[in-house]
């Protein structure tokens, strides 16, 4: 028999939020019980781990959080919110949900239903699903200690997008909230994602997002980030996609000092679409990294996945992209690419796109380049009378621009383009 | 309005441009001609406030400004503009929001108001028509996708919409058919005034039948041998520039 002696360093920082009560809903006892125990045989990651190489989590791991609800607190979502149209907004404050703050659609063609709420719903096996809980810890840590969340099911052409918004405020705060978004056969769900935070110090928001699109959906997911000082965020979306489905997902980040990014699609059945577009522009000495894997599991399906970035100062940007095609998925059309922008000489950009082909009737490509800004072109606009600074400006903004261009929603798109300051 | 003096100019350890004098009145078209490797894409660059070149000697006084004090866009605020031998592409920057930039900054710097969309649309209708730029160009990114005569049109249309005081066209011929130099041709001759200056940089002298300038001047070696009338052009064009060189190096 072997014995486990558990890390030091997970057991502490699980001790410390561990304390809180949190509810214990018995649906998903299973899951979080498993979720702890795992969490006793793991270490956090050094930047040895290929996939953390970038990105060190060791003044995560050596914090100690706490959990702090103040979902009862009316807050101000104005910043958040896109002029000229119109959304449902639900409302989480430090990982809790908060109806005093949320507008909920009363309909028939969608539902909505917060894990805290005792009745079962038929998606509740599904938890975890494709989730790595096993050897990612802050996957672990979520499905262990989620604050709340909501499971939303979309059963028709579901056009009013809804709005998730995430309020964090305090010191040494732990937010993990955790949802799932469900897009049923023939329908259409789009999810806006955004965060305020207020007076935040040494806070750490761990989301998980799982998202499941049944046969012949779609699902749109806009994510903005544009974080005040003082939080380290990690999210991890998983996407499980069957067959004649549509998922695209839109990430913009426009500040913020730490920021994971992970997003795993599993494209589990044939004729599947996946977009996947970003965009970042780390200043200062922000740290910014996205991490995506598209599985294909099934023939005949297109990916399209476009990250691009400039990274000024010190900051640094980290890109790794994998893509799958497993063994009998044929017909398989997948396209990746990475392009930077270094605007100083102390930037830094990791950038590693990956391809592992096991069919071979697939088209597939991937490219990865990171530059500098086109003097000639700087020149070239100055000599019309422009300064350099708006020349840069106007460059970079046509440089990162493509990717605002993909935003299907004409006044978010116009929302992106001004918090990246370039209307 | 310019007045170049003993201008020397190099980039990285070449010295280019060796001693460079000239003079240009307010209402002049100046030629300036020369072998290939002669310096006059350089002086046309180092006019424009190019930072590649490094000014070793001499100075250039611009309506009583030091010319080589000034930035390259403070230079294109007080009216000067390059058209370029290659204009470059920039993808994602439409010809119009770029244009509209320039001259609101423009106006900014001088303590005007930004330009009335009305008018700037105005302008823009008026200008194109001069050569002939067609609108559907005028929506899409500075110069992607165009042909050679299409970049230099846009060349001349941005000369047009920003109205300098003293244009410099770097072999604003090459790469052009005859319809299209005839075109450009007659949106510079049209913008020409009594009050602001033209120096034509060209290999050759073709260009100068419809740009008909009042000097001509040869620069070879870094530095101009021989200035003339617009005769000169066409003795060029008929024994080419060996004699030239040979009176140089004689």
């Amino acid at each position: 028999m072997t014995t486990i002696i558990a890390n030091n360093k997970v057991s502490e920082f699980v001790s410390s939020i561990a304390n809180e009560n949190l509810p214990c809903w018995e649906k998903f006892s299973e899951s979080r019980k498993k979720a702890k125990e795992i969490l006793t045989q793991l270490d956090f990651p050094t930047t040895r781990n290929e996939y953390w190489k970038y990105s060190r989590v060791t003044k995560i791991a050596s914090e100690n959080y706490h959990f702090k609800n103040l979902s009862e607190e009316k807050i101000d979502l104005d910043e958040v919110r896109i002029p000229n149209l119109e959304t449902y907004e639900i409302v989480f404050i430090n990982g809790f949900i908060s109806l005093v703050n949320s507008n909920l659609p009363s309909s028939d063609e969608l539902e909505i239903v917060a894990f805290s709420d005792s009745k079962s719903h038929d998606y509740d096996s599904f938890f975890s699903k494709n989730l790595d809980s096993i050897t990612n810890i802050f996957s672990a840590l979520n499905t262990a200690y989620f604050t709340d969340g909501v499971i939303i099911k979309a059963k028709g052409e579901f056009a009013k997008p809804i709005h998730i918004i995430h309020y964090s405020t305090g010191e040494n705060i732990i937010s993990q909230p955790r949802n799932m978004f469900v897009s049923t056969t023939n329908s259409s769900l789009t999810i806006l994602k955004s965060s305020i935070n207020n007076n935040t110090n040494k806070f750490f928001q761990n989301s998980v997002n799982e998202f499941f699109l049944e046969k012949n959906s779609k699902l749109n997911f806009y994510v903005i980030q544009d974080y005040k000082k003082g939080m380290k965020v990690m999210t991890t979306n998983v996407v499980n996609q069957e067959r004649d489905s549509v998922f695209s997902a839109y990430n913009y980040t426009i500040k913020g000092d730490w920021i994971r990014n992970n997003t795993n699609v599993f494209v589990n059945g044939k004729n599947c679409e996946t977009n996947l577009f970003g965009a970042y522009q780390p200043t200062g000495s922000e740290h910014i990294d996205n991490h995506t894997i598209v599985d294909h599991l099934a023939a005949h399906c297109e990916s399209n996945e476009h990250y691009k970035g400039t990274i000024a100062d010190k900051a640094t940007g980290v890109f790794n992209g994998k893509v799958f095609v497993r063994k009998d998925s044929q017909k398989i059309n997948a396209f990746q690419s990475n392009n930077n922008v270094l605007l100083s000489d102390e930037a830094t950009m990791n950038s590693k796109p990956e391809l592992e082909i096991y069919a071979d009737d697939v088209k597939c490509s991937h490219g990865s380049t990171s530059g500098q800004l086109d003097d000639e072109a700087v020149f070239y606009l100055q000599s019309r009378g422009l300064s350099k600074k708006s020349a840069t400006a106007l460059l970079i903004g046509a440089f990162l621009g493509e990717v605002v261009e993909k935003i299907e929603i004409p006044e978010l798109k116009e929302k992106v383009l001004e918090l990246y300051g370039m209307e | 309005m310019i007045y170049i003096n003993n201008l020397h100019a190099s980039i990285g350890e070449k010295e280019i441009l060796r001693g460079i004098n000239l003079e240009v009145k307010a209402g002049e078209v100046h030629a300036i001609m020369g072998p290939n490797g002669s310096g006059k894409s350089t002086l046309s660059a180092v006019l424009a406030g190019n930072e590649n070149y490094i000014i070793t000697e001499g100075s250039v006084d611009y309506i009583g400004e030091d010319l080589l004090e000034l930035s390259t866009e403070e230079r294109a605020r007080k009216g000067i503009f390059l058209a370029f031998q290659y204009p470059i592409e920039i993808p994602g920057v439409s010809n119009m929001n770029f244009l509209r930039t320039a001259i609101n900054e423009t106006r900014e710097a001088k303590g005007e108001e930004p330009m009335a969309a009305k008018e700037f649309l105005a302008r823009v209708k008026e200008k194109s028509a001069l050569v002939e730029l067609d609108a559907s160009l005028l929506k899409r990114y500075v110069n992607e996708g165009f042909s050679g005569g299409e970049k230099k049109r846009n060349e001349i249309f941005q000369m047009a919409m920003l109205d300098p005081k003293l244009a410099i066209l770097d072999e604003t011929d090459s790469g052009l058919d005859i319809d299209a130099l005839k075109i450009v041709s007659h949106g510079v001759n049209k913008l020409k005034s009594k009050d602001n200056a033209t120096i034509v940089i060209t290999h050759y002298q073709r260009l100068l039948d419809h740009i008909v300038p009042d000097f001509v001047h040869v620069l070879y070696k870094g530095r101009i041998v021989k200035s003339g009338g617009k005769e000169l052009a066409l003795e060029l064009e008929e024994k080419g520039y060996d004699w030239i060189k040979e009176e140089v190096n004689a």
